[in-house]
């Protein structure tokens, strides 16, 4: 039985087709039965040539952490912001329910803090600057005012003023108090 | 910046391990896209006349090679193993209508006088020709001259798919040959 195919027959049969499109339905048929039999479970994605672009679950995640980070900071940022503030110069001044030893201490922070703040800014212009001299001047004559108006010390107030207004004809020179 | 490298697909065993391990439907039906097209061709060459058939034998195949995926060690290709099981359910369907006398009760040493000068095909026959002669051969002759001529299988290889011996593989595709060339001898399957 010496039975060869001959060249043109080697030829018909390796052009024969050998290849034939599966039928969606039938497809979409099996898969439903591979899922009534528990073998597969639901993608996400079902586009079956789309293999490596799978979304991510990632993204949604990410964007809770997000903004539970955000609203941690938010939270944390105003406990620190109420904590700071709470025994603040500004905040200690605005209570009504001082007494009178209170408010000396009260105004002792607020001496204190001036010549803070005054040396600070001569600090920061590293030289005499007319607009610190008058800042503090107008700060400083406002207080003594002040003082005059509430009669604590008019003989310390008036001194004050007068210096103040001495020295507002003579030279400008970086405010030092106390 | 560095050219992007090409996707690549992803390997059989790949998706094997995504199917076994997760149940993962994506992996399946990216399994199926791949191997369905030519299992289908191939059954349907196997079942001729019974292609209405074909599609519940292709999902009869798929079930038992899904259902028997951990079975598979992968010694061979996934595909080869996948044809293999298509193959025997074609088979189990065209033999489940005859009586007792299946389609392997072949002779091997008596082939009939008329077949031994048969011819080669005539330079004008087609493929076309050839796949409508396919069809007129009894199934027993179709399935063993497609698995050995269309889809280059050995007869060793035959007769473990069919449940023949490979010497009635051999007298089979002999006589199979024959009815081919006879049948396309004036140029078109009688």
């Amino acid at each position: 039985m010496n039975d060869d195919l001959s060249s043109h027959e080697r030829e018909l049969f390796a052009a024969l087709p050998r290849q034939s499109a599966a039928d969606p339905i039938a497809t979409e048929r099996l898969v439903a039965r591979l899922h009534a039999e528990g073998l597969v479970r639901k993608s996400e994605s079902s586009a079956s040539s789309a293999f490596t672009q799978r979304p991510s679950r990632r993204a949604p995640r990410i964007a809770v952490q997000l903004a539970a980070a955000v609203a941690l900071f938010a939270v944390g940022a105003l406990t620190g912001a109420r904590i700071a503030s709470r025994g603040s110069l500004e905040r200690e001044l605005a209570r009504t329910d001082l007494g009178v030893a209170d408010r000396v201490l009260l105004l002792q922070r607020a001496g204190s803090a001036y010549v803070t703040a005054a040396n600070g800014y001569a600090d920061a212009t590293k030289r005499a600057d007319s607009t610190a001299v008058e800042v503090a001047n107008q700060v400083l004559r406002g207080a003594a005012h002040a003082v005059v108006r509430s009669s604590l010390n008019s003989r310390t107030a008036s001194d004050i003023l007068n210096v103040l207004q001495a020295r507002d004809t003579t030279a400008r020179k970086p405010i030092l108090w106390y | 910046m560095p050219p992007h490298e090409p996707v690549r697909e992803p390997t059989d065993s790949t998706l094997i391990r995504r199917f076994l391990d997760a149940g993962d439907e994506f992996a399946f039906r990216a399994l199926h896209e791949r191997h369905t097209p030519h299992l289908r061709m191939l059954l349907a060459r196997l079942l001729g006349s019974q292609r209405d058939e074909l599609d519940d034998i292709v999902q009869d195949a798929w079930l038992a090679g899904c259902r028997g995926l951990g079975t598979f060690n992968g010694t061979a290709q996934f595909s080869t193993w996948l044809t293999t099981i298509g193959i025997r359910a074609a088979w189990a369907r065209l033999n489940a209508g005859r009586n007792g006398d299946g389609y392997a009760s072949v002779s091997a040493d008596s082939p009939e006088p008329d077949e031994l000068a048969a011819p080669p095909l005539p330079a004008t026959t087609t493929t076309i020709d050839l796949e409508r002669a396919l069809d007129r051969l009894n199934a027993h002759q179709r399935a063993v001259v497609v698995l050995h001529d269309v889809e280059g299988y050995t007869h060793a290889e035959i007769a473990e798919q069919l449940g023949l011996t490979p010497a009635n593989s051999k007298v089979t595709l002999f006589r199979a040959r024959g009815a081919l060339r006879r049948m396309l001898d004036d140029g078109e399957p009688r």
